[in-house]
């Protein structure tokens, strides 16, 4: 009897065991997460619209700002000059304008013996062209108080100045990024899925957001990247294809990004672009369908 | 429900949760089996081996579902 009882407890544990283990491992390996996410925003490099020194970093290092916000303001004196210029040549095309339109206006008004046709058709034309210089004047000078106007570069969205590399003095060059702003309202998390796992989840799945730090956001499946690169056949130089000969008997599962939108951040969470989070996806999709290669269902 | 984290970090090292849940079942293993060896348990196994390394496993398993549920 006792024999049999011993027989019997060990026995139990023993299927226990086994049973868990096969249920953990499923549950481990076939359900939709992943420890390879990040946290990603949208950084939007600021850069001058017009060349010229520096003359204002109206923001210090990491600080916050509103859209709108002054950033950075390139030495205005050249383009407030240029501006002066433009106005300038305005005037005198709107002068000579009134010249020839006055011209052909007289000319037209003269009888045939004193003017030829030839000079009142060329004293019209000339007109018209004085006219077209005029206003290509004014898009000049309009162009001119924009570039005036550039000279202040202000936030284009709430945000955060980060690694702040600019200083009063520096050269700015035109479209030559000088500072990186991240967009506040623009944060979501890549989740870095194992091939085997993309047919677990869909687009509007919950998800659930672990941060290093223990704070959790919630979000929901927002898209699933459709391509990624393939490293056996990266294209030649003569466009033809250019296929890997080794080939590993052993081989990783690739990694396709999922985009996840976060839904719900808790108060004090702070979010940097580039943290490392765990991504794991509630739709219990495991718990209903037989896992991939798995005939058992988990819990 | 419990809030456990999946990754563990342990001055600036992380780790999934199931090597931490491991060592710990570990310690957890070795406190069991000095009580079941005072309160005679192993006279009705069979095979203490076994048992006490399906009672681990059981163990582990059990606490790993916690963590990744």
């Amino acid at each position: 009897m006792k024999k049999f009882i011993s027989y019997l407890i060990t026995l139990c544990f023993f299927l226990a065991a086994g049973f868990l283990a096969y249920t953990l491992w499923q549950k481990y390996m076939h359900s939709p997460w992943t420890r390879d996410g990040r946290v990603r925003a949208e950084i939007i490099n600021v850069a001058p619209d017009v060349s010229g020194i520096v003359t204002e970093v109206a923001v210090k290092d990491n600080q916050e700002v509103k859209k709108g916000d002054l950033l950075m303001a390139v030495d205005a004196e050249r383009y407030a000059l240029a501006v002066k210029n433009a106005e300038a040549v305005v005037a005198n095309k709107k002068t000579l304008l009134e010249m020839y339109q006055a011209q052909a206006k007289r000319r037209q008004a003269m009888d045939k013996r004193t003017v030829s046709r030839e000079s009142k058709i060329d004293a019209d034309h000339q007109s018209t062209a004085a006219l077209a210089d005029y206003h290509s004047a004014l898009a000049k000078l309009n162009t001119a108080k924009l570039d005036l106007k550039r000279t202040k570069v202000y936030a284009k969205t709430d945000g955060y100045v980060t690694n702040l590399n600019v200083y009063v003095g520096d050269y700015a060059h035109t479209g030559q990024a000088m500072m990186a702003l991240i967009d506040k309202h623009s944060f979501w998390v890549y989740g870095y899925f194992e091939e085997t796992k993309l047919a677990l989840l869909k687009v509007n799945d919950p998800v659930d957001i672990e941060l290093l730090n223990g704070q959790i956001l919630k979000g929901h499946v927002d898209s699933i990247a459709r391509g990624i690169y393939d490293s056996d056949n990266p294209e030649s130089r003569d466009l033809v294809a250019n296929v890997n000969p080794t080939f590993n008997w052993v081989r990783l599962e690739q990694r396709i990004p999922v985009r996840i939108a976060l839904d719900e951040i808790p108060e004090q969470t702070l979010l940097a672009a580039g943290m490392t989070c765990t991504v794991i996806v509630r739709n219990n999709k495991a718990d209903k369908e037989p896992a991939v290669t798995g005939s058992m269902s988990t819990n | 429900m419990m809030d456990v984290m999946r990754e563990w970090t342990v001055s600036g090292v992380s780790f999934p949760a199931m090597t931490g849940l491991f060592v710990l079942c570990l310690i957890v293993m070795w406190l069991l089996d000095m009580l079941f060896a005072r309160l005679g348990v192993y006279r009705y196994v069979w095979h203490p081996a076994m048992f006490k390394l399906s009672v681990f496993v059981c163990l582990f398993c059990f606490t790993a579902f916690m963590v990744y549920q």
